[in-house]
């Protein structure tokens, strides 16, 4: 497959300026949000630092809080499902189905079921999907993948939904009201969920004590699509355990609030046992995450997927997701990615300021900052680096070595900026100068600056 | 067809992949029990209010139920109560389909809990009757002692057992979305108005 080049991907975003400008305050407001109500609990790093404990004491005890969730989950009544990969866990799901006749699904958001690809497998054995969420059935009919991991249609506009809604759905293109819009989705997935059966969704925490998986949802679709059909299916990641109930408040705590700035999302649900007359199935999934565990970046894995890592992000709210091209974006997307494909997202640990901000927001403190390095030098190592980035980093080792070659790099830099044409300066030599005005060029370095100070002041 | 021979073997290999790349150990930590600050009972009536719901405050069960008797229009609307001593007139039984819930336009139900925190209501699949009859309606009713507010959710995963239960939510103000434009609107796919009757 080819490479993603989230630069070229980003600069058509970063050019449409009304998308643009809307996506960077939605992202940023959200963000503003979260810090008001952060603000508001004395505890809330103390709270970020417990909730990352508890993630790292799961994953280092992850077999046996399987085995325990398994066993509950089958005392409960729930059939369990182990899958290795993607295409396992589509079979699964597809041989569920199959075995009960289902043609109509309503589905609530599962990003694991993204990664997957599940839903275009299905579709090609001629069982109807419909997204419940309204971002995800968005995206869906636009035939177009989420661009955020809990807004996933945040970088359209209103009237791109209107359009969209018009020519699918049979609404007046003529009002782009998102409250119209919002009722136009209502009474679309009316009609489906009188007809489905099964209904699907993804789950945001696992408890291993209780056999519960927790989904925590605004819409009432994913309720819905788990408590009207005789079939519910529902997929998690084997990252997604917490071992008992008294841990779940503080990750309930955190979550909304990470993600949008809310206290808590409208439907906060457990499920334990199918309801009366329903068949519950859960598919446990790997697909490369047993393998992350044993690597220096498995903190990925305590990633509880909220977003706020791209709210925050100034390259992501500017370019928006659908430049990264992949199921995860943003920046716990640019150091999850390469994980499933080294040389396909190569570029996307680029894709990153080292601003830092998406470490100090994360509300399981996933060190994303220093997997972007990791990346790089796995980037490099592996030769899947551009010859740009080479001769950049080649250069600047160079450079660096010594504290003579970097005085000697300063006096050419002043030299050339006073000396070179503008026109060579400005040129696409010098990437740099394309989103940048030069300096004017000072009178010395800093390094003769300081050494003529040195030297007055000790005269 | 469940539990395929395949399947197993999954199962077996992750668990041995896991094993081998198990990470060094790390304590369990204790979780202190985080107070909320403030009267529990007004700020669950402050955070509701902020997640658009309604609430009413009544002094016993029995205004409870007359409030809902003077509030509650069932001509040309179809009502499913779980509360007794208030009659709907959609009926269920244990073989109900819920996907004949979708008629459903009013929806009286009992919170076993709240949550001061939050504003939340904790329900479940038997304090509703029909989880579908609360998750199709357009008017949700809920009835909740006000002595059974907690101050956090801390405190109010205390008083929940998980394990014995089948389905249970916390329900806080109507269903919501703001996935386009991030424009919030009140009223999603689940109830579009949600009011707690506080009794006490």
């Amino acid at each position: 497959m080819s490479q993603v080049n989230q630069v070229k991907l980003g600069a058509k975003f970063i050019a449409d300026t009304p998308h643009r400008v809307s996506h960077d305050r939605c992202l940023w407001e959200a963000r503003m949000r979260r810090d008001r109500v952060a603000a508001q609990i004395p505890e809330w790093e103390e709270m970020r630092r417990l909730a990352s404990q508890i993630k790292l004491h799961t994953l280092s005890h992850l077999d046996r809080y399987l085995e325990e969730f398994e066993t509950r989950l089958k005392e409960n009544g729930i059939h369990v499902h182990w899958a290795e990969d993607a295409s396992e866990h589509n079979r699964i799901v597809y041989e569920i189905f199959r075995d009960h006749g289902v043609r109509t699904v309503t589905k609530g958001k599962s990003m694991l079921m993204d990664e997957c690809g599940m839903r275009e497998y299905l579709e090609a054995r001629g069982i109807d999907i419909f997204e419940a969420d309204l971002g995800e059935r968005i995206q869906q009919l636009d035939n177009q993948r989420p661009s955020h991991i809990v807004m996933p249609a945040i970088h359209k506009l209103r009237g791109d939904v209107a359009r969209l809604f018009a020519e699918k759905l049979g609404s007046d293109p003529d009002i782009d009201d998102p409250h119209y819009l919002n009722s136009v989705m209502r009474k679309h997935m009316r009609e489906n969920y009188i007809k489905a059966d099964a209904g699907m969704c993804g789950v945001n925490f696992g408890v291993a004590e209780t056999g519960t998986i927790v989904v925590a949802t605004n819409e009432g679709n994913a309720d819905i699509s788990a408590n009207v059909p005789p079939l519910f299916v529902a997929s998690m990641g084997i990252e997604k355990l917490i071992p008992l109930q008294s841990d779940l408040p503080l990750f309930i705590r955190l979550l909304s609030r990470s993600a949008l700035g809310f206290d808590i999302t409208q439907y906060t649900s457990h499920y334990t046992r199918p309801r009366r007359g329903q068949e519950m199935h859960l598919v446990i999934v790997d697909n490369g995450r047993s393998r992350r565990l044993g690597t220096p970046y498995f903190e990925v894995l305590k990633c509880i997927r909220c977003g706020a890592c791209m709210n925050t992000c100034p390259v992501f709210r500017r370019t928006s997701g659908i430049s990264y091209d992949a199921p995860y974006m943003g920046p716990i997307g640019i150091v999850l990615q390469p994980s499933y494909d080294l040389h396909r997202y190569a570029q996307l640990p680029y894709s990153c300021t080292h601003c830092g901000s998406c470490g100090n927001v994360c509300p399981v403190r996933v060190p994303i900052p220093d997997y972007v390095f990791y990346w790089r030098t796995q980037i490099v190592e592996q030769h899947e680096d551009r010859l740009m980035h080479r001769l950049e980093e080649n250069g600047i080792s160079l450079v660096l070595h010594s504290s003579t070659t970097l005085s000697h790099a300063e006096k050419l830099g002043l030299w050339a900026l006073r000396y070179l044409p503008k026109s060579l300066l400005n040129s696409g030599l010098n990437p740099w100068a394309k989103d940048h005005a030069n300096p004017e060029p000072p009178a010395e370095t800093f390094r003769q600056y300081y050494k003529r100070i040195s030297k007055e002041n000790k005269d | 067809m469940t539990e395929s021979t395949t399947t197993t073997n999954a199962r077996e290999r992750i668990l041995s992949r896991i094993r081998t790349n198990l990470p060094a150990a790390v304590q369990h930590p204790d979780v202190p029990l985080f107070e909320v600050g403030g009267d529990k009972i007004a700020n669950f009536i402050t955070k509701l209010e902020s997640f658009d719901g309604k609430a009413v405050r009544v002094a016993t069960r029995g205004e409870a139920l007359k409030w809902l008797a003077e509030n509650i229009r069932s001509d040309n609307r179809t009502v499913f109560s779980a509360v007794a001593g208030f009659e709907g007139n959609f009926e269920i039984n244990d073989y109900t389909d819920p996907h004949s819930a979708n008629t459903v336009d009013v929806c009286v139900a009992r919170g076993i809990l709240g949550v001061g925190e939050t504003g939340s209501v904790w329900v479940t699949e038997e304090s509703l009757g029909l989880a579908a009859c609360a998750l199709f309606s357009t008017d949700l009713y809920l009835l909740l002692d006000a002595d059974k507010i907690y101050s956090g959710l801390h405190q109010a995963y205390r008083a929940i057992d998980l394990s014995t239960g089948r389905y249970g939510s916390f329900f806080t103000g109507p269903s919501a979305t703001a996935d386009i434009e991030a424009v919030h609107i009140t009223g999603a796919q689940g109830e579009i108005s949600l009011t707690v009757i506080l009794i006490g």
